[in-house]
């Protein structure tokens, strides 16, 4: 569970909304499979597939079934994410880390309590920004903050998207 | 022993007083504590003063009234069978209690300025429907390129104009030059011809290029006579030569704008920063004076403006001038503070603007105040954390303001739904 990848991943999709790209792709990981699945489920991003060193097929990406992952080609499988556009800005524009390789840090329902609400809690700053959503993985898998509190789960925070 | 305390007092009794003085933490303002304080009315519920209708419901009923047979009958000649079982369940569904309380007019980003009933036709505000609508619209949706035959039919309609109006005389010279120069139409009649004769053909004929540019629909054809005069607005007295403005100094700006010199003057815009430029040449120094000013109308537009000059007064007036034009409405949130926390950079001022609860008050510095008070913010707290330059703290500001993002745009793009939540908790009456 290296964070490294994911600090990769924040950077890469920056640079990719950046460059107004449509189609990009990420190392593919259980780990970062979850964080687009909760990216895409926020609305941050259209499309996430896998697939090998080519994207899939756009026309075909409603019924594509990805070829199964082996041995031989366990090393070339990327995820390949569909970035999304609003009014001529992209719509994630801004991701960064919470907890670093270096320094995870964990919270409680209390602490993302006060996040959601907008104030700092633990060295973390709160969600301020209209729109911002901090992503958290948790034993139920990787979810927004402010579903976190709802169902009042804690876990560890990831990054932070606005 | 002291001055204070004489020996009586130790000799007799005891020295600590038996009923002490109650003694409260006293603030050091005048009001009084808030445990003191009285209500100036005793409380009263609105029950008993014979406000809570006991039948609101019914009321609440009176107001939505479910449709009528004929109401149903009109809607089933526009809507298919299932269309209406789902206007019906969507009726039921709806208590008209709630939509009583509820159904308010909304205020914030978006919603109309003015009130209207859009499901009547006034005949003074309103354009006739019918046959007049397509044609008094300004642009004519079905209009397009003449054909050739169309063409030469409009060329030589405009020719036949032209020698309607210059009758050519009946014995002429032919071998004479000067009078066949006078013989109409001439080349200059084919060139304006070129200008005037019509090239579109609208749904109601063709379309004269005098009235407008299809190319750019809306742009006015002619560009040189003044406005109002076209609009059939008379200057009156007062305009020509106001007492406030006997310079005229706000003349071309009155233009520009379309404002009133009563809403220019009203706007009064404020020089935030103003300070001596120089430019080295190789003949020496020159100087001249550099102004910021800001104006706003107080209620969420914003402007700034620059200037350079020798003249400090007309470098001030000309800067006023630009503030005036170049305002902008920003967004404001329940018209008194901003979206969340924005950031400005420009060069190395950095400004942070964050927003505040109600009450709150403009707790910034003076720049930012000013700003925010021109543009009708009242809830704002501020950082600048790095450089403090005036005129780039200023900049940054406005960047800061123009740069939020709006929660329903951001929605939008998500394509989820946001709720203010805010709003929710108090039925929308914030």
């Amino acid at each position: 569970m290296s964070l490294v990848h994911l600090a990769n991943v924040c950077s890469h999709l920056q640079n990719a909304s950046k460059a107004r790209l449509g189609l990009t792709s990420i190392p593919s990981s259980k780990q970062l499979l979850s964080l687009s699945l909760a990216l895409q489920s926020a609305g941050f991003i259209q499309t996430v597939a896998r697939g090998g060193l080519t994207p899939p097929r756009l026309e075909s990406l409603s019924t594509y079934v990805p070829e199964p992952v082996t041995q031989e080609n366990i090393s070339t499988r990327r995820l390949w994410l569909g970035l999304k556009y609003f009014d001529n800005e992209p719509v994630l524009r801004n991701m960064s880390m919470v907890s670093k390789p270096t320094k995870r840090i964990w919270m409680d329902v209390e602490g993302l309590g006060r996040i959601v609400r907008g104030r700092e809690a633990g060295f973390v700053k709160g969600l301020t920004r209209p729109g911002e959503c901090i992503f958290v993985t948790t034993d139920r898998g990787v979810l927004e903050a402010r579903e976190c509190v709802e169902r009042k789960i804690g876990g560890m925070l990831l990054c932070r998207v606005i | 022993m002291s001055a204070s305390r004489p020996v009586r007092c130790l000799l007799s009794g005891p020295s600590i007083p038996r009923i002490r003085p109650v003694v409260r933490c006293r603030n050091f303002h005048t009001s009084p504590n808030l445990c003191e304080r009285k209500p100036r009315y005793p409380s009263i519920k609105a029950s008993d003063m014979g406000l809570v209708a006991k039948e609101k419901k019914l009321q609440a009923r009176e107001n939505f009234k479910p449709y009528t047979a004929e109401e149903k009958a009109a809607l089933s000649q526009r809507y298919t069978p299932d269309q209406i079982r789902a206007i019906e369940a969507g009726e039921e569904a709806i208590d008209p209690e709630d939509l009583d309380k509820k159904g308010i007019i909304r205020t914030g980003w978006g919603s109309l300025e003015y009130l209207d009933d859009f499901s009547q036709i006034k005949p003074v505000i309103d354009r006739a429907p019918g046959k007049f609508e397509l044609q008094r619209a300004p642009v004519d949706p079905k209009a397009r390129m003449m054909t050739e035959r169309e063409i030469l039919q409009s060329d030589f309609e405009f020719d036949e104009k032209v020698i309607a109006e210059n009758p050519m005389p009946k014995d002429i010279d032919y071998t004479d030059e000067k009078t066949r120069a006078t013989i109409r139409p001439n080349v200059a009649d084919l060139f304006r011809g070129l200008d005037e004769a019509p090239m579109f053909m609208g749904s109601d004929g063709p379309i004269s290029q005098k009235d407008q540019s299809l190319i750019a629909p809306g742009v006015p054809m002619d560009f040189e006579s003044d406005i109002s005069e076209g609009l059939g607005i008379k200057k009156t007295k007062a305009e020509e030569a106001d007492i406030r403005d006997p310079e005229g100094n706000y003349d071309r700006l009155r233009k520009q704008t379309g404002l009133t010199l009563d809403e220019i003057l009203d706007l009064n815009p404020k020089i935030l920063v103003m300070h001596r430029v120089v430019n080295q040449t190789r003949l020496g120094k020159i100087q001249s004076m550099y102004c910021l000013a800001i104006s706003g109308d107080g209620n969420g537009r914003l402007g700034l403006g620059q200037a350079k000059g020798q003249e400090s007064v007309d470098t001030m007036l000309n800067a006023r001038i630009q503030a005036i034009k170049n305002m902008k409405p920003i967004p404001r949130y329940e018209r008194r503070t901003i979206y969340g926390e924005v950031e400005g950079k420009v060069s190395a001022a950095e400004v942070k603007l964050m927003s505040r609860p109600p009450g709150f008050g403009l707790r910034c510095q003076h720049l930012i105040f000013e700003m925010c008070r021109a543009a009708g913010i009242q809830d704002i707290a501020a950082k600048v954390p790095r450089s403090r330059n005036k005129m780039n703290t200023v900049k940054a500001t406005y960047q800061a303001l123009m740069s939020q993002r709006i929660p329903d745009e951001v929605a939008r793009g998500r394509g989820k739904k946001l709720v203010d939540v805010r709003k929710v908790y108090y039925g929308g009456r914030v």
